[in-house]
């Protein structure tokens, strides 16, 4: 009698219910993607904007126009600060990428005293602000002519010499590919080097464009770090650091609309190599995170 | 092509973690080698350490004369089969096979004869242009295999390489290893948890448990004559019965006395007894199943019993029965020795009689669980 | 208390179990003390008999040693050269003559060293301090540069590494020596030059590939932190530059400083700025895990459409560098920002602000401390969103069919298994997240820049604190953002910093089973 009665409750088909549940959730995606491209659309309608420079809270301009780009290229050094950013993505992307891998690998597949005591010192090291460091790296990178306008320079090293540090995802990545595969490669007469390039390689493009991608997006985002190497020197600013000075109190209201041209100009190649590899991406994320 | 030698192998994980102890072994060249045991038992660590996978904390291991302690695996000239493949994921099966070939630097044409002839014994032709993820199993298992033999090795090792595969396609694959085994006339090392396995493929058999050898021998030896309670329970299936029981001398005659039976030793084993003047005892006595057989109510040699579970195999049937005092037992009858009415009767809960012939017994000591007579 | 058996246990309701195993974990409490407690005993116990144990090993050595394994303990790797290992022999050969080539050239090692008053409190780091002095030809008062204690300090640091680095190499050699003179006694041909190169890329092939990360990470990581850790116990700032004025050791009176809530002291800020830091911290993560978690559930719902287009819209965030959106929602909140604008004229809001004379939603503390939060949801959800949706799809369907048949309903689908399996696959990430958001430095400083102000706290340490900085802003504006640089206070600060994260994650460690052990989830 109790079964029948239960098989009585639901009183809409399952199909109805999950109809109604799907429309509420589809309004809700909906809602969510328009919060969440809201800004996008914000910065470049703000960007074409000619009648002010300054916030006229406003979603539309009111009259279109290219001025605030022409301004963009011809009154500031934004063109500098791009090409100094775009090089630093790249070399970043180079050197961080064959670091973090030959740090991952050598965690995840070699197996050495020392293997534990370093993960673990790297472990606690990750616990201080890397900011800190900063303090005596500018001393002595002014001291090398590593600062102001070689600031790039700078910056790169820095960003690569302690990325090793950040192992983990790839190392994750690493630790699901089987071993046997390592071992059957070893019976058959390679080395470890050949394992490394033959074997395993291959079979990590996923995690390697990963690695190369999160290199080369670094020194877009990256303000803290490139602000205190540069000090506010023109010539060797990325543009974070540029044009974070155009939204200052005392600047804001004659840069507003240059600052949204900028950044979209400075969001296009970035989204671009991000949404092509995006697939990378996800894989390397998920992945990392539950370690297959 | 090799003979391989281990002598006092041990092997210790950390601190104290003993895997693989007192491991003394002779295996001679061409030679088809067993090691078998429960998971856990360190028979796959010896492997691994002869293919030079796992570091030997004592002891040496000889390949062809040479100690190879210190070798890298690509320096000791063996091949190995592994459960999981371990095939190149990236590779066709053609560059799966030639890896080991082109990692030596050999030539195009030379690469090509050998990996098509190897192709060829094990039937994977067809399929040399395919990555392994469009294989089945036990394709992929050829490929593993032919992989190992490619390659002129000294030595060659399996390490489970069937247990991934279904049961059907594992007692195939069973059979081409043998068949394989006479085309490629070398040292053997085989690893498996499986006995039937270690039975039908072993020349010699070395049986392991808790990192310790039990017993070496050829598989009817360990079959015949198990040294320990262990060996006799491990090889063949279903287990031996075992139950502890009286042996009782009397004069130049033995008698057991399982359950209120009284059964007299007889043939070989009596003599055996006699020859080493073993003295009543308590005793573990170990029947196999198919040496029980059925008996009629009020013999003196019939034990009364409970039937538990009945399985019927096609060809035989196991029983599985209680003894009054609570001990299972297992029978194994081939159906042919049945009537019909008899078989039809051999239902949960219904009482049994059986015994077994003096003849085919073996005695393990209570204490130490060593066969009497070994 | 008892420990009930296992089959007590299960006796009890649901309540009682919960109530037993909170008064069971309270009861622990001493016993993980006494463990811990032990731990650090044992572990200096165990330190000590290695010391110990290496200098007896070393005493025999000597004593037990032929005269090649002698002589090396005076001249590196003359045991080495002696056994055939010449490679090794000239390397560490090579090494004793820079060491004590550096250590005792005039302006080298021992200089630097002598130059640091290490430890003395009051005393300068370096000994002559610059001055102007007359000079006769430029007939005018000239800079004459005396010590740089930075670079007093950093040589100094430097050396003692060095030394340390000796002292290894040495027991390294000798160590060495001794195995070759075994091998050789044994009958055994030790390795080679040309083995010890082979191995390089083989059974040594770690020491190949960590060679230019570990020491990217010795120079640019391990170096700065302890020479900040030392400046910590220094008055290193603007006015103390080390060059123009030489700085002193002063011991642990910044440490005082920061702790004193008196007048004069950091105290107030201190307190003030930690309790919001870790209060944002905890916010930032749960928010973002949950609501992430649920967008993903979403999206990863059967009969959905266009997965691929709502997962792509999220991830847009990601890809667009957070200084430009950033920068750009904080603009949209501004009083003449469009959000900020329209909020602005909602009847309860528009009294509020004018009440309390705000000019725009960042003025209020309250309301831009939520702000953040709100905004950092935007910025978090797309990557914990990721990480779920690879969660979600890996776990086992058959979870879902077999808990359908046991009739089970969505939401308890969605309790009984979806949370659990990602909270028990995430823990570890969850504790990475919460100390990523305890060093937030973009979200927040580009956003607020830590405003506003905090007008009864004013400035501490030289820079003028806000209601939403967060440690590492403080740090930040401290050593960058003010003409003080009181550079002594960041590293106080940042040896704060490190202390939360590392009580925090012991703390979570030993609470959450999964990150115990490294290789459960392979």
């Amino acid at each position: 009698m109790k079964t029948e009665t239960k098989i009585k409750k639901s009183g809409l088909g399952a199909r109805a219910s999950r109809r109604i549940s799907n429309t509420i959730v589809y309004i809700i995606l909906i809602a969510i993607t328009l919060v969440w491209l809201f800004p996008f659309f914000g910065i470049v309608l703000e960007s074409f904007k000619v009648n002010t420079t300054a916030m006229d809270g406003e979603l539309f301009p009111e009259v279109w126009g290219f001025d605030n780009y022409i301004r963009l290229f011809k009154e500031t050094d934004f063109l500098k600060w791009f090409r100094n950013t775009a090089i630093m993505g790249v070399a970043t992307a180079v050197f961080q990428t064959f670091f973090v891998l030959s740090m991952s690998y050598t965690l995840s597949r070699l197996r050495f005293k020392a293997r534990k005591p370093l993960m673990n010192l790297m472990l606690i090291l990750g616990m201080f602000p890397g900011f800190l460091t900063m303090i005596l790296i500018y001393k002595v990178f002014s001291e090398l002519g590593l600062t102001m306008e070689m600031a790039p320079v700078g910056l790169i090293i820095v960003y690569c010499a302690s990325s090793g540090m950040g192992y983990y995802i790839s190392k994750g990545f690493f630790d699901t590919i089987p071993k046997t595969l390592d071992e059957a490669a070893r019976v058959d007469g390679a080395t470890r080097m050949q394992v490394f390039y033959k074997v395993i390689m291959p079979l990590s493009g996923s995690i390697v464009i990963y690695t190369i991608l999160m290199g080369f997006m670094a020194p877009w985002g990256d303000f803290m770090l490139a602000s205190y190497i540069i000090h506010e020197n023109s010539a060797g600013m990325s543009v974070a650091v540029g044009m974070y000075e155009w939204l200052s109190r005392t600047m804001v209201n004659s840069n507003y609309t240059m600052f949204c041209a900028a950044g979209v100009i400075v969001a296009i190649p970035v989204t671009t190599v991000f949404l092509c590899l995006q697939k990378y991406y996800v894989e390397g994320v998920t992945g990392g995170a539950v370690k297959g | 092509m090799a003979n391989v030698k281990l002598t006092n192998v041990k092997k210790v994980y950390g601190k104290d973690t003993v895997a693989v102890q007192d491991f003394n072994l002779d295996i001679a060249d061409k030679e088809f080698i067993v090691f078998v045991g429960p998971s856990g038992c360190g028979k796959s660590t010896t492997l691994r350490m002869i293919a030079g996978l796992e570091d030997i904390s004592d002891g040496t291991v000889e390949i062809d004369g040479v100690v190879v302690n210190d070798l890298q695996p690509r320096d000791r000239n063996i091949a190995m089969v592994f459960q999981n493949y371990a095939l190149y994921p990236h590779l066709t099966v053609f560059e799966n096979m030639a890896f080991s070939l082109r990692l030596r630097k050999t030539p195009q044409e030379e690469v090509y004869k050998r990996v098509t002839e190897a192709a060829e014994i094990l039937g994977i032709t067809q399929y040399l242009t395919r990555k392994p993820r469009a294989l089945s199993g036990g394709q992929r298992q050829r490929v593993a295999i032919g992989r190992a033999m490619v390659r002129d090795s000294k030595v060659f090792l399996m390490d489970e390489p069937l247990s991934n595969l279904d049961a059907k396609l594992r007692n195939q694959m069973r059979a081409e290893i043998i068949l394989l085994r006479q085309k490629i006339d070398t040292t053997f090392i085989y690893v498996t948890h499986d006995q039937t396995e270690a039975m039908t493929l072993g020349d010699r058999i070395v049986i392991m448990k808790d990192g310790f050898i039990q017993q070496v021998g050829t598989p009817t030896e360990v079959f015949d004559m198990p040294v320990n309670l262990f060996v006799a329970e491990f090889i063949g299936a279903p287990k031996m019965n075992t139950f502890k029981t009286q042996l009782v001398r009397e004069g130049d005659k033995y008698f057991v006395t399982p359950y209120g039976a009284r059964i007299e030793v007889t043939g070989k084993k009596a003599g055996e007894l006699l020859a080493k003047n073993v003295e009543s005892q308590e005793i573990i006595l170990g029947v196999r199943p198919e040496h029980m057989t059925l008996a009629k109510a009020g013999d003196a040699d019939a034990i009364p019993c409970t039937i538990r579970v009945n399985e019927m195999m096609g060809s035989e049937l196991h029983l599985h029965v209680e003894e009054a005092n609570g001990d299972r037992l297992i029978v194994r009858i081939p159906t042919i020795t049945l009537e019909d009415e008899q078989r039809k009767s051999m239902t949960y809960g219904q009482t049994l009689h059986i015994t077994f012939e003096g003849k085919v017994m073996h005695f393990f000591d209570v204490q130490t669980e060593r066969n009497l007579l070994a | 208390m008892k420990k009930l058996t296992d089959l007590e246990y299960l006796k009890l309701s649901k309540f009682q179990a919960f109530w037993y195993n909170i008064k069971m974990f309270i009861c622990a409490i001493p016993s993980w003390l006494k463990k811990l407690f032990m731990g650090i005993v044992n572990f200096f116990v165990k330190c000590g008999t290695a010391v110990k144990d290496e200098f007896v090993d070393i005493f025999t050595t000597f004593t037990k040693g032929n005269w090649a394994v002698k002589t090396s303990f005076f001249i590196f790797g003359f045991g080495n050269m002696y056994y055939g290992q010449f490679l090794r022999g000239l390397l560490f050969l090579l090494f004793e003559v820079v060491f004590f080539g550096y250590m005792f050239v005039p302006s080298g090692g021992l200089h630097w060293l002598g130059k640091g008053n290490w430890f003395q409190i009051g005393k300068t780091v370096g000994t002559v301090q610059g001055s102007f002095q007359y000079d006769m030809i430029y007939d005018t008062d000239v800079w004459v540069p005396g010590d740089d204690s930075v670079k007093v300090m950093l040589y100094g640091l430097l050396t003692i590494i060095f030394i340390f680095a000796f002292i290894y190499t040495w027991r390294l050699q000798v160590k060495q020596c001794r195995i070759c003179m075994d091998i050789t006694a044994k009958g055994k041909r030790v390795k080679s030059g040309k083995d010890d190169l082979k191995s390089l890329i083989d059974d040594q092939f770690h020491k190949t590939l960590l060679a230019l990360p570990v020491t990217g990470i010795a120079l640019f990581t391990v170096l700065p932190i302890i020479y900040m850790v030392l400046v910590a116990f220094t008055s290193y700032d603007a006015a103390h530059d080390g060059y123009s004025n030489l700085f002193s050791w002063v011991g642990l009176e910044h440490f005082n400083e920061l702790l004193d809530f008196g007048n004069g002291g950091l105290g107030l800020a201190f307190g003030e700025i930690l309790s919001w830091t870790l209060m944002w911290s905890f916010f930032a993560t749960f928010t973002n895990y949950f609501l992430g978690m649920f967008v993903a559930i979403m999206i990863n719902k059967k009969g959905i459409r266009l997965k691929k287009f709502w997962r792509t819209a999220l991830v847009m965030t990601i890809a667009i560098p957070q200084f430009v959106s950033l920068l750009y929602v904080s603009k949209l909140f501004d009083s003449s920002g469009i959000i900020g604008e329209l909020l602005g004229q909602i009847p309860f809001i528009k009294e509020y602000l004018t009440t309390n004379h705000y000019i725009s939603l960042w003025d209020s503390p309250t309301v831009a401390k939520v702000l953040v939060i709100v905004i950092n949801i935007w910025v978090g959800i797309p990557y914990v969103m990721l990480q779920a949706t690879g969660i979600l799809m890996n776990i086992p369907q058959d979870l879902y069919e077999s808990s359908r048949v046991d009739g089970a309903n969505t939401i308890q689908q969605y309790t009984k298994i979806t949370l659990p399996y990602m909270l028990f696959v995430t823990g570890p990430s969850l504790l990475t997240s919460f100390v990523n958001n305890l060093n937030n430095f973009n979200v927040i400083y580009l956003l607020s820049g830590g405003n506003p102000l905090n007008t009864e706290i004013g400035t501490a340490g030289g820079v003028s604190v806000g209601h939403t900085d967060l440690l590492i802003t403080w740090l930040y504006k401290m050593a960058l953002g003010s003409a003080d640089s009181e550079y002594y206070m960041a590293s106080v600060i940042g040896i704060v910093i490190f202390l939360v994260c590392a009580i925090l994650s012991l703390i979570i460690y030993n609470v959450i089973p999964s990150t115990k052990n490294e290789e459960d989830f392979q």
